[in-house]
C-alpha cells in the first residue's frame, strides 16, 4: 500500500509526545514508559519495511514497484511522491531499526525527567523527516525533508538550550547544513530542468543526458556541496564535533546512522545520474580522502569520548564519499557494507559513551579508567564495537575495511594515485585502530582514578547498544547470511546502477587487501602502543589551529562588514537624497546611452508654427517661472500660491491640448491642494516655520553649490531624456486608434478619456482609487497619532445638531457674512455639478474623478470658511470611513456583477437596457456609470479623511475657539 | 515644440529637486509636487500627435487629441494629491516630534 503510512506513524508518535505534555499525563505515566510506547512507531515501520524487502530485492535494478504520489501542484509538475528501492530500503531499515533502540535507550537516559517529552517529540519528528528524505520519490520532496532534518536536528542539538555551547553548536550545524541546503536546492532545480522531470524514475534514467549538458559541472558542484556539508566532509566537518553537545541519544542517532548519512545517501542516489565522470571521480575521491585523514588524525587528539567518536565518524564518512567516487562494482559493495557496519558499531559506541557519562558523570578520557569490573556488560559491548571500528576479524567492520582496501587497489585510476589512495587508506585504517584502542583502554582499562564511582547501567539501557554490537558480530560470523547479502546487493545495485554481487565471506584467501590490512593493523597497533607519546607529540603540533578558527573568522568578518555598511547610515537625510539622485542620474545616462550634448548642438530652430504655439510657449514659461518663484519667495504661503500658479499653467496647457476632462481635474485639484497645504501649514507653529525659513535662506555656500549642481545636472539629464523620448516617439499611436474605434461600440461612451479610465483600464483605476483611499486613511491615522503624542484629546465627536456654534474660519479668524452665504450656496451647487458630470460623463467632459474633486472642493471651502466644528456639525454625511468604504465596495461589487452572468470580471454591462429603463438622451445606466459613481464617492471619502485630519484644530486652538464661541454675538 | 517641452520638463525637474533638497521640509513638499507636475507635463507632451479638438467620438473630421496620455494624467493628478497629503501629515508629525521642520535636525534614522 502507500509508503506515506511510514511517515504518519512517526508523526503520530511526535503528536503523542506532545499530548503527553498537554494532557498532563506525566503524573500517570513515566517518561520511560512513554518512550517505550513510542518505540512502537519506528518498530512498526521497521517491520513494515522488512515485509517489503523480498519484493524490492526481486525487482532488481532501475525500478521500484513501490511508489506513491500525490499531485500537489500539477500545473508545475510538482508532486509529493515516495519511492522505495534497495537503497531507500537499506536506509529506511537502519533509521527505523536504530530508532527503536534509541527510543528504548532514551527512556532510561532521561529516566525521571518529565520534561523529556520535548526531546521525544523532536526525535520522532526527526525520524519522520529522515524517513521522508530516504523514501522521497522526487527532488522537491527530497529537498523539503532534507531541510526538515536540518531543522529538527537543530532542535535536538540545542535541546539543552540553557547551555551556551549547545546553542552555539546547534547554530553552527544549522548554518553549515542550511547553507549546503540552499546549494542543493539550486543543484536539484538544475538537474530537474535538464532531465525534464523531478521524478527519480526519470532522472535516474537520463544520466547520459545530464552528463552531456553544459550545466552538468555546476549542477554537480552544487549537489555535492549540499551533500558534503550534510555529511561533514572537510572542511565543513567542523559542525559535527560541535553538535556533540546534543544529548547522547541524539548523537547516537543523528551522528552515527542517520543525518550524517543523508549526504552519503544523496550522492549514492545520484550516482547513476551524475556519476561515472572524471569530475565526479576526482571531486569525491579527493574530498573523501582529505576528510578521512582529517578525521582520523584529529580524533587521536581528543580527550572527550564523544568528540573522539565524532572524529572517527567524520573519517568514516570520508571513506564512504571516496567509495562513491569510484565507479566500480566492488566500491559499491564496500559502500553498503560500510554503511551498515558503521551504523551498527557507531550507534553502539555512542550509546556506550552515554552510559559511561550517565553512570560516572564524566566522558573525559583523562578522568576515566579501570571501570571494566564495575560495568562488565557495557565493557563487552564497547569492546565488540571498538574491534569492529578497528576493522579486526571476525567482526563486520573487518569486512568493510577489507572491501575498502580491495577497492583502492583496483586498477581503474592512474598508478600514482592508486598508490596515494592506498597509502591514505592504510594510514587512516591504522589511525582508526589506534583510536578504537584508545577508546577502550582509556575508558575501561588501566588504573581507576580516585573518587570515580561507577556501576552498571539498568539492563534495557545496555541492551539497546548490545543489539547492534551483537548483530555486527553475527552478520560476519554466521555462514553467509543470504537475506542480508541480498538486501545489501539490492541497495548497492540501486546506487551503482547495475547489478552488484555481495558476498559476506570473511576468508577470501591470501589477497592484496588482506596483506594491506595486516600492514594497517600492525601500524595501528604500534601507534596504540606508543599512544601517550604520539598523542603528546600531536598535541604540540599546531595546538591552537582548528578549522573552527577559520569559521569564527568568517563569521566575525561578516559582522564587521555589516558594521561598516551600517556606518554609511549617518542620518543626514539630504545627503542620502543627493546620493540617490546622482546615482539615478548617472544610471540613466550610462545605461540609457542618452546623448546629452548632441541635441543642443544640432539644435533645431524654435518651431512656433503649430496652432496655438505661442500660447503653449507662454504657458510653459509661466509654469517654469512660477515653479522658480517657489524657491525665491520667502514666505511659505506665497510659495504655496506660486506652486498653485504653476499647476494652473499646466492646466492651461491641458486646455490647449485640448484635454478638457483632465484640465478640469487639474484646476480643481490645484485649488484643493492650496487648501490642504494651508491647513497643514497652520498646524506647524509659526516660530518653527520662521526658524526653518531662516536656515533655508542662510545656507552655507558649499552645500548650496552642491544642491545647485545636483539640481542643474538632474535638469539637464531630464531634458535630454525627454528630448530623446519625444523626438524618437512614433507619430502614429498604436493604442489610441483602438480606443477611438472601440469606445462607442464596446463601452457606449463618446468621451474616449472617460472610456479608458472607467472601462478599458478599469482595473487600474480601481487600484488607483484604492491607493487614494489608503492615502486618505494614512493621513487620518498619522495625524490622530500625532495628536495623541502632542497630548490632544483623543476623541472629538461633532457638536450636537441643535447647539449653535459660531463660524470661525482658518486660525479662528472671523469670516464675513457675505462669504459665508456664498459658501452655503456653493456646496449644493457643486453637488449638482458633480451629479451632472457623473450622469453625462460618458458623452461629455467629466467623469468620476471630476465629480469627486468638485464635491470635495466645495467641502474644503466650508472647512476654510466655517471651520472644523461647524462643518462637522452641519455635514454629518461627510464621514471618511463610510464614504471610502462605500466607494470601494461599490466598485468591487460593480466589477463582480458580470461574474454572475458568466462574463469576465469588469465586463461592461448596460443595466438600463437590461432592465428596460428609458433614460433621457445622453444618459446611460451602464456599469461604467456605477463605477464612476464609486470613483466619485471614494475620492470624496479620501479627501474628507485628509480634510478631517488636517482641518482638525489642535487643542490650543480649540480652546481659543471654544472660548470665543462662548461669547454671545454682539458683545 | 519638442525642444521647448523638453527644456520646460528639465527646468521643472531641476527646480523640484532643488526644492526637495532644502532644509525646510515644507519646501521639500513643494518640491515633490513640482516634480509630479513635471512628470505630468512629460506625459502630456508624449502624446503621439497634436489634436485640434478634444478626444470625443463625434464624427468630426478634425484630428482629436491623443486620449491615452490624458487618461494617464487624469489618475496621476488625483493620486499625487493623496500622496502629497500623506507627505504633509508626515511633515506635521515631524514637527510635533522634533519641534522643528529642519531636515538636517531629523537624525533619528541613524544607525
Amino acid at each position: 500500500m502507500t509508503l506515506v503510512i511510514v511517515l504518519i506513524a512517526c508523526l503520530a508518535g511526535a503528536l503523542l509526545a506532545l499530548l503527553f505534555k498537554l494532557g498532563s499525563f506525566e503524573r500517570k505515566f513515566s517518561i520511560t514508559s512513554l518512550s517505550l510506547f513510542l518505540a512502537l512507531a519506528p518498530g512498526w515501520t521497521f517491520i513494515w519495511l522488512l515485509g517489503r524487502a523480498p519484493q524490492v530485492i526481486a525487482t532488481g535494478v532501475g525500478g521500484s514497484q513501490l511508489e506513491w504520489s500525490f499531485a500537489w501542484l500539477p500545473s508545475l509538475g510538482l508532486n509529493l511522491s515516495f519511492y522505495l528501492d534497495g537503497l531507500s530500503l537499506l536506509f529506511g531499515l537502519l533509521i527505523s531499526g536504530i530508532g527503536v533502540l534509541i527510543l528504548v535507550y532514551t527512556g532510561y537516559y532521561f529516566k525521571g525527567d518529565a520534561s523529556a517529552w520535548r526531546f521525544l517529540a523532536y526525535l520522532l519528528l526527526f525520524m519522520a523527516a529522515m524517513l521522508g528524505l530516504v523514501l522521497a520519490g522526487d527532488t522537491i520532496t527530497l529537498f523539503i525533508f532534507w531541510e526538515a532534518t536540518s531543522i529538527t536536528s537543530f532542535l535536538l542539538v540545542a535541546y539543552k538550550y540553557k547551555d551556551e555551547s549547545a546553542r552555539q553548536g546547534a547554530f553552527r550545524a544549522l548554518l553549515i547544513t542550511g547553507g549546503g541546503g540552499i546549494a542543493l536546492l539550486a543543484g536539484l532545480l538544475l538537474v530537474q530542468s535538464i532531465a525534464g522531470s523531478s521524478q527519480w524514475r526519470v532522472i535516474l534514467n537520463s544520466g547520459a543526458l545530464i552528463r552531456g549538458n553544459d550545466l552538468y559541472p555546476l549542477a554537480l558542484a552544487l549537489i555535492a556541496f549540499g551533500a558534503f556539508t550534510k555529511s561533514a566532509q572537510a572542511p565543513a566537518h567542523i559542525w559535527l564535533p560541535g553538535a556533540m553537545s546534543a544529548p547522547t541519544p541524539a548523537s547516537a542517532f543523528l551522528h552515527s546512522a542517520t543525518m550524517v548519512k543523508a549526504g552519503i545517501y544523496l550522492l549514492a542516489r545520484f550516482n547513476p545520474a551524475l556519476g561515472n565522470t572524471d569530475l565526479w571521480f576526482w571531486m569525491l575521491s579527493l574530498v573523501g580522502m582529505l576528510t578521512m585523514l582529517t578525521g582520523a588524525y584529529l580524533g587521536l587528539k581528543q580527550n572527550d569520548l564523544k568528540a573522539l567518536l565524532a572524529y572517527s565518524t567524520i573519517s568514516q564518512l570520508g571513506v564512504m564519499v571516496m567509495l562513491i567516487g569510484q565507479d566500480t562494482e566492488i566500491a559499491f559493495k564496500a559502500l553498503v557494507v560500510g554503511i551498515l557496519a558503521h551504523a551498527l558499531y557507531k550507534s553502539a559506541l555512542f550509546m556506550v559513551a552515554g552510559i559511561i557519562d550517565h553512570e560516572t558523570g564524566t566522558r573525559d578520557l583523562r578522568q576515566l579508567g579501570g571501570i571494566w569490573r564495575a560495568m562488565p556488560a557495557t565493557f563487552s559491548i564497547a569492546l565488540v564495537g571498538a574491534l569492529s571500528m578497528a576493522g579486526l576479524p571476525p567482526l563486520f567492520g573487518f569486512l568493510a575495511k577489507e572491501t575498502l582496501l580491495a577497492t583502492v587497489t583496483h586498477p581503474s585510476v592512474p598508478i600514482v594515485w592508486d598508490w596515494i589512495f592506498t597509502l591514505a587508506v592504510v594510514t587512516a585504517g591504522a589511525l582508526l585502530l589506534a583510536q578504537s584502542g584508545l577508546l577502550v583502554a582509556g575508558a575501561f582499562l588501566g588504573k581507576r582514578p580516585e573518587g570515580l564511582s561507577a556501576h552498571e547501567a539498568p539492563a534495557p539501557m545496555w541492551l539497546a547498544p548490545a543489539v547492534p554490537a551483537v548483530a555486527s558480530l553475527l552478520i560476519s560470523a554466521l555462514p553467509e547470511p543470504a537475506s542480508i547479502a541480498g538486501l545489501l546487493a539490492s541497495a548497492a545495485a540501486s546506487a551503482f546502477g547495475a547489478k552488484v554481487k555481495v558476498s559476506l565471506a570473511l576468508w577470501t584467501g591470501l589477497t592484496v587487501p588482506l596483506l594491506l590490512s595486516i600492514v594497517a593493523v600492525s601500524l595501528g597497533s604500534l601507534i596504540f602502543y606508543f599512544r601517550n607519546r604520539v598523542r603528546n607529540r600531536l598535541m604540540s603540533i599546531l595546538p591552537d589551529f582548528t578549522f573552527n578558527r577559520a569559521y569564527q573568522g568568517l563569521l566575525s568578518g561578516v559582522d564587521r562588514a555589516a558594521y561598516l555598511v551600517t556606518r554609511t547610515q549617518h542620518g543626514r537625510l539630504r545627503s542620502y537624497l543627493s546620493v540617490m539622485i546622482s546615482a539615478l542620474g548617472l544610471l540613466l545616462l550610462f545605461l540609457g546611452r542618452i546623448p546629452v550634448v548632441a541635441p543642443f548642438i544640432q539644435a533645431p530652430r524654435l518651431d512656433l508654427s503649430g496652432e496655438l504655439a505661442v500660447l503653449r510657449l507662454f504657458s510653459l514659461l509661466l509654469a517654469v517661472a512660477a515653479a522658480l518663484a517657489t524657491i525665491l519667495l520667502h514666505r511659505d504661503l506665497f510659495a504655496i500660491l506660486a506652486l498653485s500658479a504653476s499647476g494652473l499653467s499646466i492646466a492651461m496647457l491641458l486646455i490647449l491640448e485640448p484635454a478638457p476632462d483632465v484640465a478640469m481635474v487639474q484646476i480643481i485639484v490645484d485649488l484643493l491642494l492650496v487648501v490642504i497645504l494651508v491647513l497643514a501649514l497652520t498646524r506647524i507653529p509659526r516660530e518653527q516655520r520662521d526658524r526653518a525659513r531662516y536656515y533655508t535662506f542662510h545656507q552655507g555656500g558649499l552645500s548650496l553649490a552642491r544642491d545647485i549642481i545636483l539640481a542643474a545636472g538632474a535638469g539637464i539629464v531630464m531634458t535630454a531624456v525627454t528630448y530623446q523620448a519625444l523626438t524618437s516617439r512614433p507619430r502614429q499611436s498604436i493604442l489610441t486608434p483602438y480606443y477611438f474605434e472601440n469606445a462607442l461600440p464596446l463601452t457606449g461612451a463618446k468621451d474616449v478619456v472617460g472610456a479608458i479610465v472607467a472601462d478599458f483600464r478599469g482595473f487600474d483605476t480601481m487600484i488607483e482609487i484604492s491607493v487614494f483611499a489608503m492615502a486618505g486613511i494614512g493621513v487620518y491615522t498619522l495625524l490622530r497619532y500625532a495628536s495623541r503624542k502632542a497630548g490632544d484629546r483623543d476623541e472629538r465627536s461633532p457638536a450636537p445638531a441643535g447647539q449653535a456654534l459660531k463660524s470661525l474660519g482658518i486660525g479662528g479668524l472671523n469670516t464675513s457674512p457675505f462669504i459665508r452665504s456664498v459658501a452655503s450656496a456653493v456646496l449644493p451647487l457643486a453637488l449638482v455639478i458633480s451629479a451632472t458630470h457623473l450622469l453625462l460623463g460618458h458623452m461629455q467632459p467629466g467623469d468620476g474623478f471630476t465629480a469627486g474633486v468638485i464635491a470635495s472642493l466645495a467641502v474644503a471651502f466650508w472647512y476654510v470658511i466655517f471651520g472644523y466644528d461647524v462643518t462637522r456639525q452641519r455635514l454629518r454625511w461627510f464621514k471618511s470611513p463610510y464614504l471610502t468604504g462605500a466607494g470601494l465596495l461599490l466598485a468591487l461589487l460593480n466589477a463582480s456583477v458580470p461574474l454572475l452572468l458568466a462574463q469576465p470580471i469588469f465586463s461592461p454591462l448596460d443595466y438600463g437596457a437590461m432592465l428596460g429603463i428609458s433614460l433621457p438622451a445622453g444618459m446611460k445606466l451602464t456599469s461604467a456609470l456605477v463605477f464612476e459613481l464609486a470613483i466619485a464617492i471614494s475620492v470624496v471619502g479620501g479627501v474628507s479623511a485628509i480634510l478631517d485630519a488636517l482641518g482638525h484644530p489642535k487643542d490650543d486652538d480649540v480652546d481659543a475657539i471654544r472660548h470665543l464661541q462662548e461669547i454671545p454675538p454682539g458683545e | 515644440m519638442d525642444l521647448l517641452f523638453s527644456i520646460a520638463v528639465g527646468a521643472m525637474f531641476a527646480i523640484g529637486i532643488f526644492q526637495v533638497l532644502r532644509r525646510n521640509v515644507i519646501r521639500s513638499v513643494i518640491g515633490l509636487f513640482i516634480l509630479s507636475n513635471a512628470v505630468n507635463l512629460f506625459l502630456l507632451s508624449s502624446g503621439a500627435y497634436q489634436g485640434v479638438v478634444a478626444a470625443y467620438v463625434n464624427g468630426s473630421s478634425l484630428t482629436a487629441s491623443d486620449a491615452l496620455p490624458q487618461a494617464l494624467i487624469l489618475t496621476a493628478i488625483v493620486i499625487s494629491m493623496g500622496g502629497l497629503a500623506l507627505v504633509l501629515s508626515l511633515v506635521y508629525i515631524l514637527s510635533v516630534r522634533y519641534k522643528i521642520s529642519d531636515a538636517d535636525k531629523i537624525k533619528k534614522l541613524r544607525y
